[in-house]
């Protein structure tokens, strides 16, 4: 029993990683949602895209496709530069407002 | 009492029929068309007069001057006596199809019943111009070119309508005539009584029109032609057949009785013609008295033959004419102002003539309508003298013993001739061509003749009264007078300002024209005694002209022909008093006439405060008052006109605007364009500018859809998800 | 030659955005006199006049496997409202002088670029080019009362461009259907030629697909047209636009909206217009009586002219839909004489403005004591307006009037409709009369208002000037030509009028036999 136990936690299986991934992905998004921080809503979107890139990779492996590396890969590329690019705007909003709360902008709502 | 289509039946057959072969189209004779160019030319030229600002008479002596060619062409015309003919100008509306055509053009048709209208008309027409020549002289350099330009228009119109060889040409002339009404009522347009006489002339005028026009819809589509002599030999043929069944032929001189009543200003459609009066006096005497107003007895009698196709309405017009007699009598009798006064004659007198045209008398129609011209173009051109001369003063209470003041013998004993010829006073052209007319009233036989006999009587009493009325107070009587407030021009108010006033007596001009047309109406009275050319026919020049044309009742010469088709035989002629009208009307009339005339006497000039007497006991008594207080006030015409007709259109305008604005563009138009907001305005709130609002939508929408997924995955595999 | 009409307008226009701006008002008339000349060269070297032929073609290959050809041609109806377009053109620029000061550049070349469209419209002879033509005519327009418009401009250029423009999709669509049904029936090759279409239309079509064809292109047609209830764009539009804008807005591109019912609903679908007609001509006659009502409690000059359009055109399609030669000939006359006489109103309205900035009735009045001139023609074109004898506006009310009338149904004069269509209409004729001269005795007659001021900041004098009174003077000799030689018109488009309304009469034969051969034997009008 013991055993079966161990061994059920010792071969990794895909649903673990899926399991991994969408846990993450919960945390990203609770992190989003709950918190007002620019910064932190922004890393909580990075942590979200982790979470996808997680499942990506797991599912390459499964399905012995590197395509799925392949675009953990661009994807990363693409979120270094998204992240400088975000920062930078994050940097622009705080010198105009001199706070990072993400309610002080909302120009762009509807009346 | 015979049966009276059956009577009319008869007529029809023995109308002597003008044959298409019989009318000539003639090109040769150029010189006819010249009858029409010459105010053309006189308003092109008055044009370039206005345009080049001449500041002397030229306009008036041009318009003088081609009028006259205009009338001694008609006379060359009148002379040669020919069969009627055609004489083509040129193309107007030719619309050829297969099968089918619609031809109108400048063309006229030249019978006796033309050149009988051409003659007063042209006549008339120079000699008023050359009184309006110093009627009209306070205005030089400023409205002179403008107002003869406006005569040689009217001119122009007048002989489209009268010498025009179809519907159409007679429909140009028609509108054209009341445009020029038009614009001359409104010559001094700064009056804005003026304006809206003008306006409210045009406007009643167009309905009229509108009833012209859907006559010659009707012919056209009835006849396949709007040509008269086309019309006839289809008519004489009888080949046509009527599109829209029996009651087209049936409808076609109710339609044109419209015309003919807005024309001529009888009931319902007179209104305009007393207001009219605004307009500059000469043109009164022209337009609204002599010429223009007569128009509506020339469309009747040109198309008589269309009258006789559906004989109720004769009956028809005979009553409208005798009770518009009536109605305008009285009213007439109660005015004050002399203008307006000879204004309801003027309706008086056209009832007549409609009457006339009513009870077979085509003859008597146009013979009142020849001699009215005349006596009515004096009446009024004494009126203008008189308006000139006392500085718009035109209230019969303010002026008297006009025969006494230097200078204005003339004046009022032409008036005096004028006022004998339209009370009909024995012996003078009044009197023959009424007298025609009243006792055809008895002697034709429809519903209610006799009655409608005696109204015309009763009426003729009345016009002998008012007439002389007029006569007695502005004439005779002391020498008393007070100035108008009105001015021709600004150089009389620095003549009367400051100083006393002084009448001017009329100088050459007026005189010389007012003596010429009383001369005329004088002279009237001789084509009765001209010999006819038919034996047996009486009713003399006039009566063979109306005859020869289309107006003929097929009767030739005077209808008391025994054996003649108007009346059949003579067990069903009618009687009056148990007498031949023909003869007893000649003493009953005169009788009647001599009545009122002493009336107007005994009331006016030998015993005024008489009048004033009558007036305040009439008005004190409660049952009477409203008698004297409706005859004064037109028996508030204008205003049910103004409460049932215009208002409530007026209301249709702003209803309809609002409708246009609210509901058509407003609810419809902007409704529609407004529906794409209105379905954004739902979803709106989710646009709130809050990152986490977005953040959970998106999440949501992210989870629905894959539940939804999942769902669907379960349906199409049968709950097997593995 | 065709092409040089559509095109020298564009290039004038172009040349006109590139050239300095102070030269910009004298190139647009240069073009514009050199485009009228062009066309009435045109109109000399036309064999068409009279025969009912199409003329001056010439054609473009575009996508061929897609039968997109560019066609142009005329015949003698569309080469007399091209001459009209020309015609009004270089008085609509030379009336803009002064009017303009602001951006005189965009605005010729807007001006010369709708002139483009509106003869491209004329001309087309396929379905593609004239589609393309009558919507880009719509893009000018807009510019034009956007930016040079009065107070609400904005709103009405809108309001103009998306109405007008959905109503012509709708239209698109219905085109496009056509199209592709003819497709169908010729083993899938495609064409756009307005004669191939408007054969197979008229002929293949069943009743049923010819009803949605018509109603699709009455949609279209008729918001331009305007017809009754879609009309409510253009007293905002007519309004708002400037004097240039109006003028041409009334003088040609309504006319657009009528040339298409001519050219495409008669031929196209004539059993479901034979159906529909009593329809449309109630429509019409509702717009007639309607909007001369509405016309009479007007304050706003211009918006009386405005909407006295709507009631005019109303008898313009009223003749259309009377479905015989007389009627359609009217009312192709009614389209050169309201151009004329409508146009020439703005026209007036808009020096009137110019002088006193005010378009108001009730602070109006007198003008004829101050300006003799401009009073004596606003007087011309109001009675050439209200259809007064002698003048061009009567013949063609009389003919389109008259056509409704005969067209009873039974007898020599086949047709839908009949004597209660026409004495119904004719009430109009006397209500126009009644509005417009009730707005002629309030602003040109009576007292001249003492507060009335002529504005000296205007740089006109008076009275007009002599550039004015050039502008007026080719109008009223227009309207008087028109009106005692209405034959010019008529007898050179009878033969293509005959030829559209063949179709008509195989059908009313059908119906109502006997209806042709009553009228060679009985009536003399027939058998001359």
């Amino acid at each position: 029993m013991t055993f079966q136990l161990a061994s059920e936690f010792t071969q990794v299986s895909l649903a673990h990683f899926i399991i991994f991934s969408a846990l993450l992905f919960v945390v990203g998004l609770a992190g989003f949602l709950t918190r007002r921080n620019l910064i932190v809503m922004f890393l909580c979107t990075e942590l979200m895209f982790q979470a996808a890139l997680v499942a990506f990779v797991a599912f390459g492996r499964y399905w012995f496709n590197y395509s799925g590396q392949v675009f953990v890969i661009f994807i990363l590329t693409v979120a270094a530069a998204e992240a400088a690019l975000a920062l930078a705007l994050v940097v622009l909003l705080h010198r105009r407002r001199g706070s990072l709360n993400a309610d002080d902008w909302k120009e762009l709502r509807e009346r | 009492m015979i049966d009276v289509t059956l009577q009319l039946a008869r007529i029809i057959q023995a109308m002597p029929p003008v044959p298409a072969s019989e009318v000539v189209t003639d090109t040769g004779q150029w010189w006819i068309g010249f009858i029409l160019w010459c105010p053309l030319i006189s308003l092109v030229l008055c044009g370039l007069c206005a345009a080049c600002r001449v500041k002397s008479k030229l306009p008036a002596w041009i318009t003088v001057f081609s009028l006259a060619i205009s009338f001694v062409l008609t006379l060359l015309l009148a002379s040669m006596d020919s069969p009627p003919e055609r004489v083509e100008l040129f193309k107007w509306i030719n619309v050829h199809w297969d099968g089918g055509s619609f031809v109108a053009n400048f063309a006229f048709y030249i019978d006796s019943l033309t050149i009988l209208w051409m003659s007063f008309v042209t006549g008339l027409g120079a000699l008023i111009a050359l009184y309006a020549s110093e009627y009209m002289e306070p205005d030089v350099g400023r409205g002179y070119s403008r107002f003869f330009a406006g005569i040689s228009v009217f001119l122009f119109a007048m002989i489209c309508l009268v010498m025009g060889d179809n519907l159409l040409m007679l429909y140009l002339g028609w509108e054209g005539v009341g445009f020029a009404s038009y614009w001359l009522i409104g010559y001094y347009y700064q009056k804005p009584q003026a304006v809206a006489a003008a306006k409210k002339a045009f406007i009643v005028n167009r309905i009229g029109d509108l009833g012209l026009a859907l006559a010659i819809y009707l012919i056209w589509s009835t006849f396949g032609t709007i040509q008269y002599n086309e019309l006839i030999s289809v008519l004489d043929a009888g080949t046509y057949s009527p599109v829209y069944e029996n009651w087209s032929v049936q409808a076609i001189p109710y339609l044109l009785m419209l015309a003919a009543f807005g024309k001529s200003a009888q009931l319902p459609l007179y209104v305009w013609l007393p207001d009219a009066m605004e307009g500059p006096t000469p043109v009164s005497a022209l337009i609204h008295a002599a010429t223009m107003v007569t128009a509506g007895v020339y469309l009747v009698a040109r198309m008589y033959p269309f009258f006789l196709l559906a004989p109720e309405s004769l009956h028809v017009v005979a009553w409208v004419g005798g009770l518009t007699a009536l109605l305008a009598a009285t009213i007439g009798m109660a005015q004050y102002d002399i203008k307006r006064i000879f204004a309801y004659s003027t309706i008086s007198q056209l009832g007549y003539m409609f009457l006339g045209l009513g009870v077979l008398t085509t003859y008597g129609a146009a013979y009142h309508v020849f001699t009215h011209a005349f006596f009515k173009a004096v009446l009024f051109l004494t009126c203008g003298a008189i308006m000139h001369g006392f500085a718009g003063q035109l209230d019969l209470r303010k002026i008297s013993g006009l025969r006494r003041m230097k200078g204005w013998r003339i004046v009022s004993w032409t008036m005096f001739i004028g006022c004998l010829c339209l009370a009909g006073f024995p012996l003078t052209s009044g009197y023959f061509s009424k007298d025609a007319i009243l006792a055809e009233a008895f002697v034709s036989h429809g519903p209610g003749f006799e009655v409608l006999g005696w109204i015309a009587i009763f009426t003729a009493f009345l016009t002998a009264y008012y007439t002389f009325r007029v006569w007695c107070r502005v004439c005779a009587g002391e020498v008393r007078y007070e100035p108008g407030d009105e001015h021709h021009g600004d150089d009389h108010d620095a003549e009367t300002h400051g100083r006393e006033f002084h009448p001017h007596a009329p100088r050459f001009a007026i005189n010389i024209v007012l003596l010429l047309i009383a001369a005329g109406a004088l002279l009237a009275a001789v084509p009765y005694f001209m010999g006819n050319e038919v034996e047996h026919a009486t009713g003399g020049w006039v009566a063979d002209m109306v005859n020869d044309s289309t107006a003929a009742t097929g009767v030739p010469g005077h209808p008391e022909h025994p054996g003649t088709a108007a009346h059949g035989a003579e067990a069903h002629h009618g009687s009056i008093l148990g007498m031949d009208p023909h003869v007893a009307m000649y003493s009953i009339s005169a009788c009647v006439g001599g009545l009122g005339l002493l009336l107007a006497f005994w009331l006016h000039l030998w015993r005024r405060q008489d009048a004033d007497r009558l007036r305040s006991w009439l008005l004190s008594r409660f049952w009477t008052r409203w008698l004297p207080v409706a005859m004064e006030n037109k028996w508030y015409v204008d205003e049910i006109y103004h409460a049932f007709i215009r208002a409530p259109l007026w209301l249709f305008g702003h209803i309809f605007y609002a409708i246009d604005r609210y509901i058509i563009d407003g609810l419809l138009v902007d409704g529609t364009a407004r529906l794409p907001r209105l379905l954004a305005r739902c979803f709106q709130p989710l646009q709130n500018g809050m990152l986490q609002s977005y953040a959970v939508t998106m999440a949501g929408g992210a989870v629905l859809i894959a539940l939804l997924m999942l769902l669907m995955l379960q349906f199409f595999t049968g709950g097997s998800v593995s | 030659m065709s092409w040089l009409l559509i095109l020298l307008p564009l290039l004038g226009s172009m040349v006109i955005i590139v050239s300095p701006g102070r030269l910009a008002k004298q190139l647009a008339l240069v073009t514009s006199l050199v485009v009228l000349g062009v066309s009435v060269a045109a109109a000399v070297v036309f064999d068409g006049w009279g025969r009912g032929t199409w003329e001056l073609t010439s054609s473009v290959e575009w996508v061929k496997e897609w039968g997109l050809v560019l066609q142009v041609g005329a015949d003698s109806v569309s080469l007399i409202l091209v001459l009209l377009t020309t015609f009004l053109m270089p008085l609509a620029i030379l009336g803009s002088f002064n009017a303009i000061q602001s951006r005189t550049k965009e605005y010729y070349g807007w001006l010369l670029g709708l002139q483009a469209a509106m003869t491209g419209v004329f001309l087309a002879q396929d379905l593609v080019l004239f589609y393309v033509c009558f919507e880009f005519t719509l893009v000018p327009m807009f510019f034009i009362i956007a930016i040079w418009g009065s107070k609400n401009r904005a709103h009405a250029s809108v309001k103009f461009l998306i109405y007008t423009f959905t109503g012509s999709l709708i239209t698109l669509a219905g085109f496009l259907t056509l199209a592709w049904s003819y497709a169908q029936a010729n083993g899938g090759v495609w064409s756009f030629e307005i004669a191939a279409l408007t054969n197979h239309a008229a002929s293949a079509l069943s009743l049923h697909e010819q009803a949605w064809l018509l109603l699709a292109l009455l949609i279209g047609f008729g918001v331009k047209v305007p017809l009754f209830p879609v009309h409510t764009w253009l007293p905002l539009a007519h309004t708002e636009a400037p004097t240039a804008g109006s003028v041409l807005l009334a003088g040609i591109l309504l006319k657009l909206g009528t040339y298409g019912l001519y050219r495409f609903v008669l031929p196209m679908c004539p059993e479901a217009v034979v159906e529909w007609a009593p329809i449309v001509a109630i429509l019409s006659i509702i717009g007639i009586l309607y909007a001369a009502l509405v016309c009479w409690v007007q304050t706003d000059v211009k918006k009386l002219v405005a909407y006295s359009s709507v009631s005019h055109l109303g008898f313009c399609v009223l003749g259309l839909f009377a479905l015989n030669p007389m009627g359609v000939e009217g009312s192709i006359l009614y389209m050169i004489n309201h151009g004329l006489s409508t146009g020439a109103l703005f026209f007036l309205i808009g020096m009137m403005y110019e002088r006193y900035h005010t378009r108001d009735m009730g602070e109006l009045g007198g003008l004829a004591r101050t300006m003799p001139i401009w009073a004596t023609f606003m007087v011309f074109f109001v009675l050439s307006s209200i259809g007064l004898p002698g003048l061009n506006g009567f013949v063609s009310e009389f003919l389109c009037l008259i056509a409704a009338f005969t067209a009873g149904g039974s007898g020599a004069y086949p047709g839908v409709l009949g004597p209660w269509y026409a004495a119904i209409a004719a009430l109009g004729m006397v209500l126009a009369a009644m509005y417009l001269l009730i707005m002629v005795g309030k602003v040109v007659f009576g007292p001249t208002k003492a507060t009335l001021r002529h504005d000296e900041q205007s740089g006109l004098p008076v009275d007009l000037t002599v550039r004015e009174i050039t502008v007026l003077v080719p109008l009223a000799v227009g309207c008087i030509v028109l009106g005692i030689q209405p034959d010019l018109v008529i007898d050179n488009t009878a033969t293509a009028v005959a030829d559209t309304l063949a179709v008509y009469q195989g059908i009313f034969e059908e119906s109502m036999p006997g209806a042709a051969a009553f009228v060679e034997t009985a009536l003399p009008g027939g058998a001359r």
